[in-house]
């Protein structure tokens, strides 16, 4: 059964049955999370870096940003089961537009905006795919962890 | 290199625009114009008429009052809404359809042409643009060139990719080299094809901005931006990715900043969730 995580969106789930998907990153970035005890998995599709662009909006829609959607993500996956020592890490999105500098590189701001967060709570993040020009999607089978990532054009590759 | 005069044949296969749209078109052109004009022009095409009420009545209005004729359509929705709507409703065919050269699923062009369309519209009125619907309508349809050019894309795919991931070409300026037409150009072509004005046949041939527009420069620019935000939110993106270029100048000259990217990424994407997807 696949669940599908929409735009500025997030789903946890314990159902071994379930494939969390997020279709078309584009700029945004989909992180996958997994504790393989637990058995418990969780993608979230954030678009933007910082809520401090609209914290009214970042209430309402905590997933729509990096700063309030990663720890959504972790204290939903938690709730679950989920710790935070188990958990494998998986970020792929971040693309950009050819010669998209400075502050509009909207891809490259979200991609610093996880790294940061996760760097300053002691999670690392096993495997990324992120920037460049491509679209991408990724999904992750709850069951076991197996997560796949499909690039536009070029197919969809198990990690 | 393909036969361009072939590839050009294959507008006669697109459904054509029906007259009510072109009619609608100019009617919101002209400042002369009224309600009953336009509700004139629409109700004697049943089919338009009947999905103009469907998506009057529809959730996302919210009206509290059911809507039965285009007149009230028109007095609840405002004309420049129903002008939308009818120009929606008869460009979605063309639109729906899978491109498998672009790697897009049924419906994928479709979404990013409407989101497209709807960002182009926010723009516009953010800049108090006086050609709205003009601006709308090209968004919409700009990328009517990648139906036909889809072929010729999957038959080539290697080649175009292979000089946007090592010569750091476009995947237009690639179709261009490859192909011989670019889905830009082959798109105004379309337009000219279709009667459509000067304008919007620039506006489309031009929306990736490969050089200085002479007519229509405020009007691209707006649809360019917005097609630029669209590949920022992957909604509906392909194969072709994001490998279009950046002009920053082109955003600062409108006086845009990265804040005001992200606050209309961020308004889109609730009118997303609640209408398209």
């Amino acid at each position: 059964m696949s669940l599908i995580v929409g735009v500025s969106d997030m789903k946890v789930s314990d159902d071994t049955e379930a494939t969390l998907v997020t279709y078309s990153l584009g700029s945004c970035i989909g992180v996958a999370i997994y504790d393989a005890v637990a058995r418990v998995g969780g993608l979230l599709h954030y678009m933007l870096p910082e809520s401090s662009l609209d914290p009214e909006k970042a209430k309402k829609n905590p997933f729509m940003f990096a700063d309030t959607g990663i720890p959504a993500l972790f204290k939903a996956a938690y709730k679950l089961g989920a710790k935070k020592q188990r958990m494998k890490v998986i970020v792929a999105g971040g693309a950009e537009i050819l010669d998209q500098k400075g502050v509009f590189n909207i891809g490259k701001r979200n991609d610093a905006a996880i790294r940061k967060m996760l760097h300053r709570n002691n999670v690392i993040i096993d495997y990324n795919d992120v920037g460049g020009v491509v679209n991408r999607t990724i999904k992750l089978a709850v069951n076991n962890g197996d997560t796949w990532i499909k690039v536009s054009g070029k197919g969809e590759k198990k990690i | 290199m393909s036969d361009i005069k072939s590839i050009i044949k294959g507008i006669d296969k697109l459904k054509p625009i029906p007259q009510v749209a072109s009619k609608v078109m100019s009617i919101a052109r002209d400042p002369e114009s009224s309600m009953s004009d336009l509700s004139k022009v629409i109700v004697f095409d049943t089919a338009v008429t009947a999905n103009l009420l469907k998506v009057a009545n529809s959730a996302y209005f919210g009206l509290h009052d059911k809507v039965d004729s285009v007149h009230q359509a028109i007095v609840h929705l405002g004309m420049d809404q129903v002008v939308d709507l009818v120009v929606i409703s008869d460009s979605s065919e063309n639109l729906k359809s899978a491109q498998e050269g672009y790697d897009l699923n049924a419906g994928d062009l479709w979404k990013y042409s409407v989101s497209s369309a709807l960002i182009a519209r926010e723009l516009a009125e953010k800049k108090e643009a006086n050609e709205i619907n003009l601006i709308f309508t090209a968004a919409l349809l700009k990328d009517i060139g990648k139906v036909i050019l889809n072929q010729y894309v999957k038959d080539s795919f290697d080649k175009i990719n292979a000089l946007v991931t090592e010569q750091n070409f476009t995947f237009r300026e690639a179709e261009k080299k490859v192909i011989g037409i670019d889905h830009a150009e082959l798109g105004g072509m379309v337009a000219e094809n279709w009667d459509f004005s000067p304008q919007m046949v620039e506006i489309i041939r031009n929306h990736h901005l490969p050089q200085k527009s002479s007519i229509s420069e405020f009007e691209s620019s707006i649809v360019y931006i917005a097609d630029t935000i669209c590949m920022m939110m992957g909604i509906g993106v392909g194969s072709d990715g994001l490998a279009y270029r950046f002009h920053q100048e082109v955003v600062e000259r409108l006086s845009l900043s990265d804040r005001d990217f992200q606050k209309v990424i961020s308004v889109f994407v609730k009118s997303w969730n609640r209408s398209i997807r």
